[in-house]
């Protein structure tokens, strides 16, 4: 058994400077370009707590200005509250962009992303391309991420932050890498920050070249894990904490939405954005889960199944609307959260002598489509029932079989076209024998008939099926599977024989 | 060797094919693994072409209909049943050799959500037949009969009408018509009167592929 190697260990580190600000703008992408302030807290008084590129570099500065003071300073600045649900969505866009890569995966606590690039960076043709794969991957999503590899989590993520966008640390080169990045770059305490100061020192360089049992004995344990951290050394191996699952997509309300299509307007960006989230795994969605969050502080859940996995947005809006058209919700809408359940599209092998059949995933977005047209309980494949009444039909999902071997050739059997729910009869006899029979489009003497045999059924229903049947020939050329209810002596058509 | 010969001879042979040629001729068939109706079209139903199948109640047309799909089906093809009417007796269709597993049933409500199911079906592609059976129904005026025809076309389809009256017009590239039938009683001194089945002629009324006027005869039991 081959033991991994430390020094060839990859990490690779997906992180958003201002994850805060850049969710709320991936929720709403018109605010991009504009600038931008988050507010915790109501009023005038609500301190600033994040702020866009754009503000800050007008003077807007978070934990220093208030929302009041920030609009002095910019009266073009939007203010927005801060929406953690947003924030907590992103993050998960953000892991879902490193799952499609690997699946080792951590979450850290501030939004960063960390995944092991140790088995993966080979599929993007090294470093670098795995780098720019995540970012890009990442725009995908909505987010503009900042990526780096590097040999561990302390520097890759350093490397994200203080890199171009898309950094490479080559192995053996960490320590020449962090050396000229200040010391603020680790977020040291004030004590701390103060006595390294007065030693001169400035730079993680300055403090990595230090010895590291003098710094402990003088610091303690948080500068000794300073010092570690300068050199570019984990205080722990990756925990992967991220796993694959329902895709949730969070937004919250400014003003209430009490009208069908800003709703829409709303539902398009979230279905969109979950799309484009299934879209890295390749994968579908098979059922749809939307809670709304009411004006009356009350909720409104509603869960929708789609006939086969599909990631047509198209079709996921039009089921969405059909949905709250039909059912609307009873107050004006506070906030959304739309989660998705994925599924795998079912793959096919193709043969060279047998028929293609439909693809999958176009298959999928057509049963999708017909679900919303005829409802998903009217498109199926035909499964007959175990059950000794006539006419009895289920449904089940269509997903076609593989292609058999063609069985030898059949012949033409009469058919019966079933009547539901079996329609009354007007029935004239003599000595119980129909002699004439009309009702439900037909009607004229009979001039053949079989019959009656006792169909008995479902003993242990409220209403049994208790009849007779008959199969009658009318003069208007029609044949006709009738029955007398045993229970009620009415006479019912419930097939034409065809 | 046979078997290479026999490849090459149903595949076409590698380089045969011109690149950018727009494939032209007579459509492909799916055989309908009735012998006589297969002798009689040409070797079945026409592949990206409107057919349809007209008669009045009690014909056969829903058994013929059926056993078309059943030859689809037995052989590997997915098919789809539009069913406005909601007619389809799934055990009979299986007694009639119908592949359920294979057998898309598409219930719509009206007449005019089945034209749209059948246009999604049509442009979606991967069925090899379409059953549009609105047997009982009168010929509705706003079905876009042209733009069916052009998405079966478009996807190689074939598409099949079931109807009492002539639907689709001009569109129909076939058009079978059930026409005479009798209905076949056991009997017999002592014995139980049952529906043994029917007998019915069908005949080609028009064919833009080949020549009309063919009929055969179809024997149908009772499943």
């Amino acid at each position: 058994m081959s033991k991994r190697d430390p020094h060839l260990a990859r990490i690779a580190c997906l992180l958003v400077p201002d994850l805060a600000v850049a969710a709320v703008v991936r929720a709403d992408p018109d605010l991009a370009g504009r600038p931008l302030a988050l507010t915790e807290g109501r009023g005038p008084h609500a301190s600033v707590v994040a702020v866009s590129a754009e503000a800050r570099a007008r003077g807007v500065r978070p934990g220093r200005h208030s929302a009041a003071q920030a609009r002095m300073i910019l009266a073009d600045l939007v203010l927005r509250p801060r929406d953690v649900a947003a924030e907590r969505t992103a993050t998960l866009a953000l892991a879902d962009v490193a799952a499609s890569c690997t699946e080792r995966v951590e979450i850290a606590a501030d939004g960063a992303v960390l995944l092991d690039a140790d088995g993966c960076r080979s599929l993007f043709g090294g470093d670098a391309g795995l780098a720019t794969a995540l970012a890009a991957r990442s725009e995908r999503v909505g987010l503009a991420a900042r990526a780096a590899v590097a040999a561990t989590a302390t520097t890759a993520r350093l490397a994200a932050l203080h890199g171009d966008g898309c950094t490479v640390v080559p192995a053996g080169t960490e320590l020449g890498f962090l050396a000229p990045l200040p010391l603020a770059c680790l977020a040291p305490d004030d004590a701390t920050a103060g006595t390294l100061a007065r030693w001169g020192v400035r730079r993680l360089g300055d403090l990595a070249r230090l010895p590291e049992a003098e710094v402990a004995t003088r610091l303690g344990p948080s500068g000794a894990a300073l010092l570690r951290a300068a050199r570019g050394l984990d205080a722990r191996p990756l925990l992967p904490n991220h796993t694959r699952r329902e895709i949730e997509e969070s937004l919250s309300l400014d003003h209430s939405i009490d009208t069908l299509e800003p709703l829409l307007f709303v539902l398009r960006g979230l279905v969109e954005r979950a799309i484009d989230r299934l879209g890295l795994a390749g994968i579908g969605c098979v059922r749809l889960h939307l809670g709304l969050r009411l004006d009356d502080r009350s909720r409104d859940e509603r869960t929708l199944a789609l006939a086969a996995p599909t990631r047509d947005p198209k079709t996921l809006l039009t089921l969405l609307r059909l949905d709250v058209e039909g059912r609307p919700p009873r107050a004006a809408i506070d906030g959304l959260t739309l989660t998705v359940v994925p599924q795998a599209i079912r793959p096919t092998q193709l043969g060279l002598f047998v028929p293609a059949g439909p693809a999958p995933e176009q298959l999928a977005t057509t049963l999708a489509r017909l679900g919303v047209l005829c409802g998903t309980d009217r498109v199926g494949h035909p499964v007959a029932v175990d059950t000794h009444v006539p006419g009895a039909a289920a449904l089940a999902p269509f997903v076609p079989p593989a292609p058999a071997p063609a069985p030898a050739a059949a012949d033409c059997r009469l058919m019966v076209r079933t009547v539901r729910p079996p329609k009354p009869l007007e029935v004239f006899s003599t000595r119980d024998q129909p002699i004439y029979v009309r009702g439900h489009g037909m009607a004229g003497r009979v001039v053949g008939a079989a019959g009656p045999w006792r169909v008995t059924a479902e003993w242990w229903r409220e209403r049994p099926c208790r009849r007779d049947y008959y199969d009658l020939e009318l003069t208007d050329g029609g044949v006709y599977r009738c029955f007398r209810d045993l229970g009620t002596g009415r006479w019912y058509v419930d097939g034409v024989y065809d | 060797m046979a078997s290479a010969a026999a490849i090459l001879h149903r595949l076409g042979r590698p380089g045969a094919i011109r690149l950018g040629a727009t494939p032209t001729g007579t459509p492909t068939r799916l055989p309908t693994r009735l012998a006589s109706l297969d002798a009689m079209l040409d070797g079945g139903l026409p592949r990206g072409r409107v057919s349809e199948l007209t008669g009045a109640r009690s014909t056969g047309r829903t058994a013929l209909a059926c056993a078309i799909a059943a030859g689809a089906t037995g052989a590997g093809e997915a098919i789809a049943w539009i069913d406005p009417e909601d007619a389809l007796d799934p055990e009979a269709a299986a007694r009639s050799g119908l592949v359920l597993e294979r057998t898309l049933w598409v219930r719509p409500r009206t007449l005019d959500d089945a034209t749209r199911a059948t246009d999604l079906l049509l442009a979606a592609g991967g069925m090899a037949l379409v059953v549009l059976d609105v047997a009982e129904s009168p010929p509705h005026p706003h079905i876009h009969w042209t733009r069916l025809a052009r998405a079966a076309e478009r996807t190689r389809t074939a598409l099949l009408v079931v109807s009492k009256r002539p639907h689709a017009g001009a569109t129909a590239a076939l058009m079978l018509e059930v026409t005479a039938r009798r209905v076949r009683w056991s009997s017999g001194p002592g014995r139980l009167v049952l529906l043994d089945g029917l007998t019915c002629r069908v005949m080609v009324a028009r064919n833009r592929l080949g020549p009309p006027g063919g009929a055969i005869v179809l024997r149908q039991a009772c499943a």
